[in-house]
């Protein structure tokens, strides 16, 4: 009976060391999903420091030693594997064979045994449920009660006298494998919770990470700014919880949020941090401990410690965003790689938003390039016409004169993104009107448009360019008399306007694609989506058919 | 009083020239016409001593139209263009003149000098012009463009020259000797062209002429003159 309790002040020892051991680095290994070579030696010598200790707390009985060595060895097994258990086991063994008794030899083969034990089960968990059931207090109480059960009978059969064996068994098996089994069960136990509060900070930080990206998703592409800044300044502090938050460009400070916003808010840049952080591409983090952070704007700022990361988009560095504490608090660890997390997300939507702003830039000069390529063959076809039909009919010179006028007035003018179908077909008439003047009975326009369309949205310049491919490709290429048909029709939840020529004499131009049209498509898809847009279709010799749909209502 | 014929694809452009030829008083505008085959009809129709052709036209542009017109006939060749300036210099040794729209009478009456002088000579004017890629052809009020490779054999009758073509008869408004001068097409008669490489055999007849049968089975006269060289060329 008095072995039981010491046996169990022994275990309560063990259990206090288990304790610290979770809280020391030394435990770290365990907190991953796996465990690597170099991880396994680590534990090769905790655990054996453990069972060597177990072998040390023992009382001696009867020229042996009643012990909990079993523990580090069954858990090296059950955790590591065979061979990290085998390992311990063997160790350990080695361990007390040298301390002698009549059974040392016995007892250091048990312990290898033990350890080969509990790398079974670890072999057996894996194949089964995986790494979550190796802490599992119930299968690790199992295996050191197998394990401590094994042990006393091969101390029966190994140790001589077999007399004093069996009496010595018959005294230490109950507490023995009794003070094992719990010990052992209590230490995964103290293991799996150190290691569910490991998780669980994990998991916290995580889900800060996501919301401030999801919160912050989309800012950027209203630009890099001191407003834009200051919105994310301010998600990111309050999710974070941080002490301050500040986002600079590369001269000044954009926005700052939290402690220190007093004097810190429109700053030129001046901390070397922020200053190398930007010029070397490089996290810069002042602890607070090591190195405090210095404020360069006030000596009694509260802000004690600081962490600066650079925000590159494409090779660029565009400012950085700094995360600070103040001097009463220190800087967190995980607080760090959410800083550089978030540094990365903002620079990923920097990026983007740049990509974005390119984008809609070559969109708006390459329409500007076609607008200027259209003017001066048209204008110059234009006044050739005039020219030659201003003697015998004047009025009707001036009247060519005004539709130039007002084509090229609506050509200035189209900046602005949207157009009305009948601001387009007012551009359009114009350009008919001038083109028929000149080809006479040679081109024939019809219209058939719904009037109640005529308040539908386009980007500016969509039905031009059109037309003037069916004109300049089409109608100009072929002997007989030219139809030009436009056509507005409501169809099902889309509006679909065609431009059909009888020419049929650019199919080819139209697979090379080109012809401005590109533009046009791109232009409704950049403004109403991917559905939407500029399709041909042409029957070689026949006919050439581009049509245009429109969401409903010209808008989203 | 020099005969003249217009031909532009634009209706203003072309009153326009009428216009400024009439107010020299030195040309006689005997037609106007809208494209390339009405040009080369009307050319082998009045024998115009002058065309005022536009670069630019529908389908066959100018230079091409002179490749439709036989030496014989052809005419002191103007050019008028709206635009290129530099494209035309390459071809300012290979024609009369040319000249710019808006066309103004002072350049215009540049180009009749110089077209005095060339017509006193009395020689047809010798211009470079390309082979021909494409027989215009008129078929049921439509035109068609044909590639000389495809003709079987042309031949001539009262109504003007047609072309076999695949089992089908084409009427053209282009000469035999058009044809003959800037294509591969063979003269084997008076009144008949054939195509080398849709020769059969050829199967003597009497008094030194013969008659050729062609892939598809259709019997092309060759008189006694043409037979000789038609030998030559088949290497018989």
């Amino acid at each position: 009976m008095q072995l039981i309790f010491s046996l169990i002040q022994q275990m309560s020892v063990f259990m206090v060391i288990a304790y610290l051991f979770t809280k020391s680095p030394a435990f770290k290994p365990l907190t991953g999903e796996s465990i690597s070579r170099q991880q396994k030696i680590i534990l090769y010598f905790v655990f054996t420091a453990f069972s060597i200790m177990g072998t040390y707390f023992g009382m001696p009985v009867s020229d042996a030693i009643a012990n909990t060595r079993a523990i580090g060895a069954v858990l090296a097994g059950l955790i590591g594997g065979p061979v990290l258990g085998g390992a311990v086991g063997f160790t350990a063994g080695l361990h007390r064979y040298s301390l002698g008794g009549f059974t040392a030899f016995s007892c250091s083969i048990s312990t290898t045994v033990e350890g080969l034990i509990g790398g079974l089960f670890h072999l057996y968990l894996m194949r089964q449920s995986g790494v979550r059931d190796l802490f599992n207090p119930r299968i690790a109480l199992l295996a050191t009660f197998i394990a401590e059960s094994l042990q006393m009978m091969i101390i029966l059969l190994l140790a001589k006298p077999y007399s004093e064996a069996w009496s010595l068994v018959k005294v230490i098996a109950v507490p023995m494998t009794l003070a094992n089994s719990i010990g052992a069960a209590l230490f995964i136990s103290i293991m799996r919770d150190q290691k569910r509060m490991v998780d669980n900070v994990g998991a916290i930080f995580s889900a800060k990470a996501l919301k401030v990206a999801e919160k912050t998703l989309g800012i950027l592409d209203h630009g890099f700014n001191s407003e834009t800044a200051s919105r994310l300044v301010d998600i990111i502090q309050k999710e974070t919880g941080v002490g301050a938050v500040s986002i600079t460009d590369c001269e000044k400070v954009l926005a700052f949020s939290g402690i220190g916003a007093d004097h810190h808010a429109g700053k030129p840049l001046t901390s070397n941090y922020a200053l190398q952080a930007i010029s070397q591409r490089k996290v810069f983090y002042a602890d607070g401990v090591h190195e405090p952070f210095k404020c360069p704007h006030s000596s009694t700022c509260p802000l004690g410690s600081a962490l600066v990361v650079p925000l590159i988009a494409d090779k660029d560095v565009l400012g950085t965003i700094i995360l600070f504490e103040p001097k009463t608090k220190l800087f967190l660890k995980n607080n760090r790689s959410l800083g550089e997390g978030l540094a990365s997300l903002l620079s990923e939507q920097l990026l983007r938003s740049r990509f974005e702003d390119q984008k809609s830039m070559l969109t708006r000069s390459e329409l500007k390039l076609v607008q200027a390529q259209v003017n001066p063959h048209f204008l110059f076809n234009t006044l050739n016409t005039v020219i030659a039909i201003i003697e015998q009919d004047a009025l009707r010179a001036k009247d060519l004169l005004f539709h130039l006028s007002n084509f090229f007035r609506k050509n200035l003018k189209r900046e602005n993104d949207l157009a009305t179908l009948a601001e387009e077909m007012d551009h359009v008439n114009s350009y008919l009107t001038i083109e028929r003047a000149r080809f006479e009975d040679r081109l024939v326009v019809e219209t058939d448009i719904d009037p109640q369309l005529l308040e539908v949205q386009m980007p500016t310049f969509t039905l031009q360019p059109i037309i003037e491919n069916a004109i300049k490709h089409g109608i100009a290429n072929m002997f007989g008399p030219g139809i030009i048909l436009v056509r507005a029709e409501r169809e099902e939840d889309l509006i679909r306007i065609t431009i059909e020529d009888n020419a049929g004499t650019y199919c080819r131009k139209l697979e090379g694609g080109g012809l401005g049209m590109n533009l046009v498509d791109k232009r409704i898809k950049n403004l109403y989506g991917d559905q939407f847009g500029v399709s041909a279709h042409c029957v070689e010799g026949e006919k050439t058919q581009i049509s245009i749909t429109l969401p409903e209502g010209g808008r989203k | 009083m020099i005969r003249t014929l217009i031909i532009d694809d634009e209706p203003n452009a072309r009153r326009e020239l009428e216009k400024l030829l009439n107010k020299t008083g030195r040309f006689n505008i005997v037609g106007q016409c809208g494209n390339a085959v009405e040009g080369v009809k009307a050319i082998n129709k009045e024998r115009p001593d002058v065309i005022f052709l536009d670069i630019q036209m529908p389908v066959i542009g100018g230079f091409e139209m002179l490749s439709m017109i036989d030496r014989e006939i052809m005419p002191q060749v103007v050019f008028v263009t709206a635009y290129d300036e530099f494209a035309i210099r390459a071809f300012e040794e290979k024609t009369l003149d040319y000249l710019l729209k808006p066309v103004r009478l002072e350049r215009l009456e540049m180009t009749l000098e110089k077209l005095q002088q060339q017509i006193q000579t009395e020689v047809h004017p010798e211009y470079e012009t390309e082979r021909l890629t494409r027989i215009p052809c008129v078929k049921g009020g439509n035109i068609k463009l044909i590639a000389p490779e495809a003709v079987e054999y042309a031949f001539t009758d009262q109504s003007g020259a047609h072309l076999m073509v695949d089992g089908e008869v084409f009427n053209t408004d282009l000469t035999l000797k058009a044809l003959e001068e800037r294509s591969e097409l063979i003269r084997c008669h008076r009144k008949c062209l054939v195509n080398i490489h849709k020769v059969d055999q050829i199967i003597p007849g009497e008094s030194g002429t013969a008659d050729i049968k062609t892939v598809s089975g259709f019997t092309v006269p060759v008189s006694r003159r043409h037979l000789k060289d038609l030998k030559r060329l088949v290497g018989i």
